[in-house]
């Protein structure tokens, strides 16, 4: 992080590697299209690049970052003059190498969570965002709150009414 | 219920496969670099010959030379000095004493004789130069010029510019500024623009001079001080 602060590229190089993935799906979540959020994480990493004088040294990097490369998904959302419309949806199950599931287990599960997943995709947005950040990327509550630019009693309050409000739907 | 969490948490929810973002950006950022040289390359000429054309008019001229009292010189402050392409002093052709004297009559030598003796013609008035050492490796350059001819001096913040007492006005240059003359068609050139470093300049009579050398401010108005 100082080598980078000092300007050598090299360094930097290294810790866009080490952070490029939560970058673009944090971008890909508010940006809604896979196109807006490799751009906006793009730019979003040489705007840091070009503020690193400004990062405050020992303070965590990812939260900072999130915040200038979510802020360039918004700015895209923005000016695109669209909703966002990122519909979630899960990955394809892999099958292990040990004891296969049955087919009966397997259909089951994969309703479970088309079912629980339309429910999330039909949240109101600012729930949906924060149901994102938390659970399918995994962020922090600082990091959510630096992504979605609100304060971090924010992410607690609407975190715990996107809960309810999926338990409503889910049940 | 945490177990809603921890479901939602397993979802497995679907991600476009993440770009090679890394190399993008260091491509940006190697091509910006490579953008910011000549763009400051650039600008230093466009500075260099905005101020010589807005020095060129006469009138600001004066009004800049008030407080030096040189009538052909004149000097500009900027916050930073404009990076000038590396030019050689253009001495013009080397000439003989004699040469030189029925060129330019006006002339004026100090005490110690010059290694060699140079005329530049296309300066209004000629332009005579004498060199200590050689001219790929001056020591000395006392350079004067017929009262038709003009300087233009270019300092910033690091450069010290106070009066001197040799002539009937001169003033010292310490520290780097640029030096330009002003051709036969009354332009100042920036490609003939030029780094100096410590510099006396005076007038004497109708002619200017310029001691330019690792010179003291004492040492310079010692040696100026002969040149009658």
């Amino acid at each position: 992080m100082e080598r980078a602060r000092r300007g050598d590229e090299d360094a930097y190089e290294e810790l866009v590697r080490a952070h490029q993935g939560i970058a673009f799906r944090t971008a890909y979540v508010i940006a809604g299209n896979a196109s807006d959020a490799e751009e906006a994480a793009q730019e979003g990493f040489v705007k840091a690049y070009r503020a690193l004088g400004r990062f405050r040294p020992g303070s965590p990097f990812r939260p900072w970052l999130l915040r200038i490369v979510a802020n360039e998904a918004r700015n895209r959302r923005r000016s695109a003059g669209r909703r966002a419309a990122l519909s979630l949806r899960a990955a394809a199950e892999e099958t292990s190498g040990g004891a296969a599931p049955s087919p009966e287990g397997d259909v089951l599960a994969g309703e479970e969570r088309e079912r629980l997943l339309a429910a999330v995709n039909g949240l109101r947005e600012e729930e949906r965002l924060v149901i994102a950040c938390r659970f399918f990327l995994e962020l922090s509550e600082e990091e959510t709150a630096a992504a979605l630019d609100v304060r971090p009693g924010t992410v607690k309050s609407r975190t715990s009414r996107a809960l309810e409000h999926l338990r409503d739907a889910y049940a | 219920m945490p177990e809603l969490e921890t479901t939602l948490r397993e979802l497995n929810v679907a991600f476009p496969p993440t770009p090679d973002l890394a190399s993008a950006i260091r491509g940006r950022l190697e091509r910006r670099r490579l953008w910011q040289r000549p763009l400051v390359l650039a600008l230093a000429i466009v500075v260099v010959a905005a101020i010589a054309a807005v020095f060129a008019v006469p009138q600001s001229r004066s009004a800049i030379l008030d407080w030096l009292g040189l009538r052909n010189v004149s000097v500009v402050r900027v916050e930073k000095l404009p990076v000038v392409p590396a030019t050689g002093l253009d001495l013009g052709r080397r000439v003989t004493l004699d040469e030189a004297e029925q060129s330019a009559p006006w002339l004026l030598l100090p005490d110690g004789d010059p290694d060699s003796i140079w005329l530049n013609e296309s300066i209004p008035g000629g332009k005579v130069s004498l060199v200590w050492g050689t001219p790929s490796h001056v020591r000395l350059l006392l350079t004067e010029l017929s009262g038709r001819a003009y300087i233009e001096k270019i300092v910033d913040g690091d450069t010290q510019v106070e009066r001197a007492k040799v002539g009937n006005a001169g003033a010292w240059f310490r520290g780097e500024h640029v030096v330009m003359f002003q051709d036969r068609d009354g332009q100042f050139h920036d490609t003939h623009a030029r780094l100096a470093r410590n510099t006396l300049v005076w007038q004497q009579g109708g002619v200017t001079l310029r001691l330019e050398g690792g010179l003291s401010r004492d040492e310079a108005l010692r040696i100026a001080r002969t040149a009658s």
